[in-house]
């Protein structure tokens, strides 16, 4: 190992001075009893010889010299650099994906300190619990590791200008938001210390893109009153262009607090903050888990200590960008590394390739040794050809990556996050250069391991052809191929594995039909349907009004729509099954129906009735739930109408059971449903009644959804001319939406999995080729001694499928290792599911015997008179 | 550590005399009190074999060092190959003054040094 150190770094070394060279390192070496931190100064050492024995036109000459050898073979040249080029784009357009997605900084000042401070209930299954305001309040100032806490909620307001309303998504965030994150606005101010308390003046902040279209960049909107939701709000400031959080906020409104009066028990509110310099996330939780227990004491009611730890509710700070990045994360990372295999096994070809010309070359080769070239000379040769070559598709990968971002981030899922940040820059291009230069050395060193190191004075004399060197030649071909395939099986297997989810994603019941169905959000302002009363004149008419347009045949509000990410949960148990002091019941996921709400739905009622018009009257107090909450609430009991259930906190207000429906995937497609209740619009007794503002409208009806848009639109409009249509869709979208991140992941795997089983099937068919190029004398003396050419097809065909064997056996035991990678991105099939080996396996051999096949053919047909005739 | 500068520093300039760095000074004034073997030189010197050589090479090639081999016998008793063994020239001789004024200034600038840090850096 030592000696091979040695042997390896001499070769930098000019080479009369190699032997001397090695001789003293190894005699210093040897006398002061080897160390390996003194044997790596050899290699600065050579360097520096060498450097003196090179001199930058030395290089400059070779790269002419390369540039000329490529030249000279344009259409060699022009393959091995297209399928170079190909590899290196598509890790290009990845890499800027992950680049910006994954590995850029948050473009916030010093955004490795920002961190989102909520809490987590593991014993609840619940991954974040945010605040509520009375915790909120307690935290701010009381959190030494942290510089400033912020809390915001994500909402929507009908900004109102002209005639027609628009729905804009907001945020409302408490004072300190702005600072937390660091970024000053670019006109005017932000919110100052108690314009987040109850009865302060309507203010809000407006984002750059809003202020710009909506405003026409005006800077004299600051200092203006704009009506949203119908109050009266203060333009304070705009927000730099770029700047965008929560989500897709154009707006920032206040979120008021009442510190005399502040919810404790309604966790809703996401949390934010800056850590103080040299703090760590670890001690913040620690602050946090001991004032959570503080909040108990003082809050049994809303969160008792036993909940708190049955629960194992306990402080959870998470870097800022894991938010962003927590679903996509995997993903990306599976593609990049399938994008990298799909670049080594375009190397194999090109090194093939090369093998070809390096062994058509032999006798310039063996020229230039005799005319006094060396060793070192001819490696440099080869390397300096084929990092040149690298480079050059390095170029064209670069053209052919921005091209290809442009077409990913289109088909990307809607919410691939930080899309707006995705490009080239800096970093991509440090990365593409990097490959390039690697794979041009990599695929450069076949051909120098193959034949500089040989003595050539053998092949001037035989004019280039040598028998036996093909041999060992044909070995590394050999082996490349087999890599290939192997590589190129392992990249089927993955890609067959999430196409397979995806049809069992695909194929799962949602639970509701989800054709010939119109969904949109509408939101009630509260300054304008002020009494619970006017809410429910408004769903009454609305919905009468839906049903009358032609083409409908149901209509009906909820709060929201299945698959759509929204999410209300409470625990609820059965009113007479008393539970244990602290213990909490199941978590139900809560939803608010109106009338018609499951047929039009085509939620299946499978006992009792759906929720009507009556049950939204006063004091009614009536439920429907879905089967899976009906057996576990009630295990092994037959109906379960009448019974009554309540929630945590409120043991005096019961809901009775008036219906029980199907199970529907609420949350996700890939998840178990949850049990599910329905409660009416409006729920509550008479005096402390309470309606549902923020409503989702589905209407059902002929024909394509679509078509029903103009309709519904002109119903609102008669109905309210105020209220804006938001996000207008078919309900089959939303589902299919549901399953983007999946689809697109099998997508990029799929067009990976295809280049590289072009790439290896092109691999075979040229290793055959050539083999049968070589062999073209024996096969010519076989079949004049008779040999059929059914023989000589077989003959062909089985080596170029013992390659093809090899390969695949290799590829299946790689692809059962790398399972775990794609383990957690897969449903409904395991990430060794045998069916998909075997089909891929089969499929792969399958074109590996059409590649074969080819040469085979020509071998076949072969003229035995001509055959001999061939030098 | 002492570490040298990087090893651009010695940049290429034929035979003519070698840029006097910190390292170039320390290395000839080790070989100049009998450290004739490389790994010598470079424990006398606390620098690495990877910024010694260099310099003696330099050295070398300047015509400041001369480079010979030691005893085969000695060697082969020790089991071991030769190793080079490095002298000052007359005209390394006559560069020693440059390099003890080197040494000088460098010891110079530590010592007036405004605090630990900045020894360090």
């Amino acid at each position: 190992m030592r000696r091979l150190w040695l042997l390896s770094v001499c070769l930098l070394v000019p080479r009369d001075e190699r032997v001397e060279w090695v001789e003293e390192w190894e005699g210093e070496l040897a006398a002061s009893g080897w160390r390996w931190v003194d044997a790596f100064g050899a290699l600065p050492d050579a360097w520096h010889l060498r450097r003196d024995g090179w001199t930058m036109g030395r290089m400059t000459q070779d790269v002419r010299h390369a540039i000329k050898g490529l030249w000279r073979k344009p259409f060699f040249t022009a393959l091995a650099g297209l399928t170079l080029a190909i590899g290196i784009g598509a890790n290009t357009a990845i890499y800027s994906v992950v680049d910006s997605v994954l590995l850029d900084p948050l473009p916030y000042p010093e955004s490795d300190r920002l961190y989102t401070v909520n809490h987590t209930a593991p014993g609840l299954g619940v991954p974040i619990l945010p605040y509520s305001e009375g915790m909120y309040l307690m935290y701010a100032d009381a959190l030494a590791s942290l510089d400033g806490l912020a809390v915001f909620q994500m909402d929507n307001v009908n900004l109102v200008l002209g005639s027609e309303p628009e729905r804009l998504s907001s945020a409302r965030v408490t004072q300190r938001f702005f600072d937390v994150l660091g970024v000053p606005p670019t006109l005017g101010r932000t919110f100052v210390a108690g314009e987040d308390r109850e009865g302060a003046e309507p203010l809000a902040v407006l984002g750059y893109g809003l202020w710009r279209q909506t405003f026409g960049g005006d800077p004299s909107v600051v200092g203006r009153t704009v009506e949203m939701d119908g109050v009266m709000r203060r333009v304070i400031g705009v927000m730099p262009e770029g700047f965008q959080f929560p989500q897709d906020a154009e707006m920032w409104t206040q979120l008021e607090v009442d510190p005399a009066d502040a919810d404790q028990g309604s966790f809703s509110y996401m949390g934010i903050g800056r850590l103080t310099a040299g703090a760590t996330p670890e001690a913040l939780n620690q602050e946090m888990d001991q004032l959570l227990l503080r909040f108990a004491d003082v809050n049994g009611d809303d969160l008792p200590r036993t909940v708190l730890e049955q629960g194992q509710i306990r402080g959870d700070a998470k870097p800022l960008k894991e938010m962003y990045v927590e679903d996509i994360r995997q993903a990306l990372w599976v593609v990049l590394g399938t994008v990298g295999f799909v670049l080594l096994i375009a190397c194999a070809n090109v090194a093939n390739l090369f093998l070809v010309r390096a062994e058509a070359r032999q006798r310039e080769q063996a020229v230039r040794t005799a005319m006094g070239a060396t060793r070192g000379d001819m490696i440099r040769h080869y390397l300096t050809e084929s990092v040149t070559l690298g480079l050059g598709a390095g170029v064209i990968g670069l053209g052919l990556a921005s091209l290809g971002v442009r077409g990913l981030l289109a088909m990307a899922p809607v919410a691939l996050p930080r899309a707006a940040e995705v490009g080239i820059d800096g970093s991509v291009l440090a990365y593409t250069a990097v490959i390039s230069i690697l794979s041009g050395l990599l695929f450069g060193l076949f051909p120098v391991f193959g034949y500089a190191n040989r003595d050539l004075s053998g092949a001037l004399k035989e004019g280039g052809r040598s028998s036996t060197t093909g041999r060992g030649r044909s070995r590394v071909q050999s082996g490349l191929v087999v890599a290939q395939v192997a590589l190129a099986l392992m990249l089927l297997v993955g890609s067959g594995l999430m196409a397979r989810s995806f049809a069992a994603i695909r194929s799962v019941d949602p639970g509701f039909e989800e054709e010939g169905r119109l969904t949109f959000r509408i939101s009630l302002p509260s300054a304008e349907y002020p009494e619970v009363e006017d809410a429910s004149a408004f769903y009454r008419a609305f919905r009468d009004r839906l049903e009358a347009e032609p083409g409908v045949t149901r209509a009906a509000l909820a709060s929201s729509m299945p698959l759509t990410g929204s999410r209300a949960q409470s625990s609820f148990r059965p009113d007479d099954q008393p539970l244990p002091e602290g213990e909490l019941g199941p978590l139900v996921n809560l939803h608010w129906a109106g009338p018609g709400y499951f047929e039009a739905m085509g939620i299946e009622i499978v006992e009792g009735r759906g929720l009507g018009e009556d049950d939204a009257a006063g004091g009614l107090r009536s439920v429907v739930v879905s089967e899976r909450m009906a057996r576990q609430l009630w295990p092994g009991e037959g109906s379960v109408l009448g019974r009554r259930i309540v929630g945590m906190g409120d043991t005096d207000e019961s809901w009775e059971i008036v219906g029980v429906v199907r199970d529907v995937h609420f949350e996700s497609l890939s998840e178990e449903p949850g049990l599910m209740a329905y409660f009416p619009l409006v729920s509550g007794d008479s005096d402390a009644a309470f309606a549902q503002r923020a409503l989702s409208v589905v209407v059902h009806g002929r024909g394509d959804p679509l078509a029903l848009v103009d309709g519904a639109r002109q119903a609102l409009r008669e109905v309210d001319g105020r209220l804006p249509m938001v996000d207008p869709r078919p309900l089959a979208r939303v589902v299919s939406e549901a399953s983007a991140a999946t689809s697109f992941t099998v997508v990029l795997l799929g067009i990976a999995a295809s280049i590289a089983l072009l790439l290896g099937a092109v691999g075979i068919y040229g290793v055959i080729s050539y083999v049968v190029g070589r062999r073209t004398q024996e096969i010519g003396v076989r079949m004049a001694l008779g040999a059929p050419a059914g023989l000589v097809l077989r003959n062909v065909i089985g080596q170029g499928m013992a390659l093809a064997g090899t390969g695949v056996v290799v590829g299946l035991v790689g692809a059962w290792g790398a399972s775990r990678v794609l383990a957690s991105l897969l449903y409904g099939v395991s990430a060794t599911d045998p069916t998909t080996y075997a089909v891929t396996a089969g499929a792969l051999a399958f074109v590996a015997l059409v590649a074969s096949w080819l040469p085979a053919r020509r071998a076949a047909g072969l003229d035995p008179v001509r055959a001999l005739k061939a030098e | 550590m002492c570490t040298g500068p990087p090893l651009a520093a010695w940049s290429g300039d034929g035979m003519g005399d070698p840029r006097m760095t910190q390292v170039t000074a320390l290395v000839l004034r080790a070989v100049a009190a009998g450290h004739a073997f490389g790994f010598d030189v470079m424990e006398r010197c606390g620098l690495p074999s990877g910024t010694v050589y260099p310099a003696l090479r330099r050295l070398e090639r300047a015509g400041w060092l001369a480079a010979a081999w030691e005893d085969a016998d000695t060697a082969h008793a020790e089991g071991r190959p030769r190793r080079r063994t490095y002298a000052l020239t007359e005209r390394g001789r006559r560069g020693m003054p440059e390099a003890e004024a080197k040494i000088a200034e460098v010891e110079r600038v530590l010592r007036d040094a405004p605090g630990p840090d900045a020894r360090e850096a």
